[in-house]
């Protein structure tokens, strides 16, 4: 009786295992045909007349609305597009979870918006929503964070990662002269463009400055008040600290108001990333050495020109090979530059 | 030594026992006062949260908003402050508007939980959605920066200490030589022998989340005078770090026990462990199991020391009933 029982599972165990592996078969060859279709494309694809006043309705997905980076992109698509009141821009913040993510991808599929800018919270996570968006004719633009190299879409515009470690790195070298121990405020391991920077930051060090000793590394989970708490430990740990970098700029400005607390402003060299208007601020008032910067709102205006590219031409994602990259130009500022950023451009 | 109750002393033991461990692994950086004042200013905005929330714990009920309460409170005070140019009175404005925030969202929550009686953990629970919509709304999901010196200097140097430590004493005071405090005990002890004994529990109650109400938004403008910026999201985790210390400390989440030197006891705890941590460069992804461990550990001494007393209890209840039959 009890081996009756235990075949019929694993028959059961069996039959699910291929239900499942014939559906992942099924969706493997469903897009490598839209792929495929090449002089066909996408069967799907609708082109709209944006400039003639057909209404049109873009989604943006953010990780969590809540940042200045997202609130950048926000703000230049919607500056973007403010032309045109026929286009209408609904913004979604998703708290920086990615299952919620993927519901507002299928919910804005199923709405059928006609274009969707998306920052993904995970990109592996949201691959497959992309692709559903792309198959239903929906352009997808990623900002920042590629979902999985096979999942061609529209367009990723992304600011440098590696190289602006190395830019950092090569920047903070020169300013203490080439040696000393530094350390670095790290965020929460896993994202694929804080864990690039913070690559290229280290990479650097090593291959080129040999007496710059990185002494310390700790997460602050890209938090302010984390970091301020941690820079003090920092500075009781290592009396003679000459730089740190921390790998956004929140953390760098957590870390600069621990340093001026402790009567150190400007003593450490304190370096951040994104270019933030209140990091700026700190460069020029010297609590801050510098930082990455990036023009968030031309990254948000950039996504939504590609957006209206997409949706009022025939261009197919479709016939794509390889998700086409915009990337953006990053700018080492320092006290020398901070002030040719204009208000304008501060986000 | 024999003798000794190790439950009952077991907070004292369990500090001393952490500054020992940490003086002798780094003695350098530890042993310090710059250290300690940043120990101190790091828990100094639970600390203070805590003092209110207690109230709150004492008569068995929770807040759980806590945490947006906290963002709210602060985005006001940093949006009068801005729109008045930063000045000292814009300054005194905005803090005495996010006072008055905090104590109002008590005074909701007091008045619904009573009068409804719907309980705390689902009315909390609403707000705190509630809270965050308008943070958000007033923000304009923005940071707002809080630069100015009159508004910054409540977040540096020792400011921050002195802020916990008067509302600390001024929580013990009310809590153990006031009438009111010893309502407050006896609300969470029994709220229907209080009723019957005269004491008017709504408004004890009401009371108790105006207090917690105040104190939290206080938490949340010295935290954004600490990091000179207010947002939707400055409270994130805050809900749970008051709600461990004052576990930690001792403080029954079922109402009428509890004192305030535990709770004070469980966020200091809690800013040692962190500071321990840093200095020895435990990474952030060990550093959660180490915690958790150190407060199993503490929150079993507590539980030893409260067993300890039933047991006693029990002994003299024991004896009380025998006595009778015996004469």
């Amino acid at each position: 009786m009890k081996t009756r029982k235990l075949a019929l599972l694993l028959t059961a165990v069996l039959m699910i295992c291929l239900v499942f592996s014939g559906c992942e078969r099924k969706v493997r060859e469903d897009s490598g045909a839209a792929i495929a279709g090449g002089s066909g494309g996408n069967p799907n694809k609708k082109k709209v007349d944006i400039y003639g006043g057909e209404e049109v309705k873009i989604a943006y997905i953010a990780h969590d609305l809540g940042t200045p980076n997202n609130q950048g992109w926000k703000e230049g698509i919607e500056r973007e597009c403010a032309s045109w009141p026929n286009i209408k821009i609904d913004s979604y913040g998703a708290e920086e979870k990615a299952d919620k993510q993927v519901e507002i991808m299928t919910n804005c599929i199923n709405q059928q918006y006609n274009a969707i800018i998306i920052q993904c919270s995970d990109g592996a996570a949201l691959a497959p929503s992309i692709a559903q968006a792309e198959e239903a004719g929906i352009p997808v633009i990623t900002l920042n964070l590629d979902c999985s190299k096979d999942t061609i879409h529209s367009a990723l515009v992304m600011a440098v990662d590696y190289d602006a470690g190395r830019m950092a790195a090569d920047k903070m070298a020169e300013q203490i002269g080439g040696k000393g121990k530094i350390a670095i405020i790290e965020g929460v391991p896993g994202l694929e463009r804080t864990d690039n920077l913070e690559r290229g930051f280290i990479d650097t060090v090593k291959e080129k400055y040999k007496d710059i000793e990185i002494v310390a590394q700790q997460s602050a989970s890209f938090q302010k008040n984390t970091a301020r708490t941690v820079m003090e430990s920092f500075m009781q740990q290592h009396a003679d600290l000459k730089g740190v970098f921390a790998i956004n700029d929140a953390m760098a400005e957590g870390a600069a108001l621990a340093a001026n607390n402790k009567g150190k402003k400007g003593e450490i060299c304190i370096w951040g990333a994104d270019g933030e208007k209140i990091a700026l601020e700190m460069i020029e008032d010297g609590s801050m050495a510098g930082t990455i910067y990036t023009n968030s709102w031309d990254e948000g205006s950039t996504a939504a020109k590609i957006a209206l590219l997409m949706m009022s031409s025939d261009y197919d994602s479709a016939v794509l090979t390889e998700t086409p990259k915009v990337i953006m130009e990053p700018i080492v500022v320092t006290k020398d530059n901070v002030g040719d950023i204009s208000e304008e451009d501060r986000w | 030594m024999k003798n000794f109750n190790w439950s009952k002393y077991s907070k004292p033991i369990i500090l001393v026992a952490f500054v020992i461990i940490l003086s002798v692994l780094k003695p350098a950086e530890f042993l310090s006062v710059s250290n300690f004042i940043s120990i101190l200013t790091s828990v100094a905005a639970i600390g203070i949260m805590v003092s209110g929330t207690i109230f709150v714990f004492l008569i068995g009920g929770i807040d759980l908003s806590i945490a947006t309460l906290l963002s709210m409170s602060a985005v006001v005070a940093a949006t009068i402050i801005t729109k008045m140019g930063g000045s000292v009175i814009a300054v005194v404005i905005g803090l005495l508007a996010a006072l008055a925030v905090g104590a109002l969202a008590g005074l909701l929550h007091g008045y619904i939980t009573t009068t409804f009686a719907i309980p705390a953990f689902l009315v909390t629970f609403a707000t705190q959605s509630i809270f965050l919509g308008l943070a958000q709304v007033l923000s304009n999901n923005n940071k707002i920066a809080c630069t100015w010196p009159a508004f910054a200097i409540l977040g540096q140097a020792i400011v921050p200490i002195i802020f916990m430590v008067v509302f600390a004493l001024v929580s013990w005071y009310v809590l153990r030589k006031t009438v009111f405090g010893r309502y407050v005990y006896a609300v969470g002890g029994n709220p229907t022998a209080s009723e019957i004994s005269g004491i008017n529990v709504k408004l004890v109650s009401i009371m108790c989340y105006v207090i917690s109400g105040f104190t939290t938004a206080m938490g949340g403008i010295i935290l954004a005078a600490q990091s000179q910026q207010a947002d939707s999201a400055l409270g994130a985790g805050f809900t749970n770090d008051v709600i461990t210390a004052a576990v930690i400390g001792g403080i029954s989440l079922l109402g009428g026990e509890g004192t305030l030197p535990g709770a004070i006891f469980g966020a200091v705890l809690m800013g040692l462990l962190n500071n321990g941590l840093s200095l020895m460069n435990v990474d952030s992804t060990q550093s959660g199991l180490v915690k958790g461990l150190v407060i199993v550990v503490a929150v079993a001494f507590d539980a030893m020391h409260h067993a300890d007393q039933s047991r006693k209890k029990a002994k003299k209840v024991k004896k009380g009933a025998a006595a009778p039959e015996l004469s």
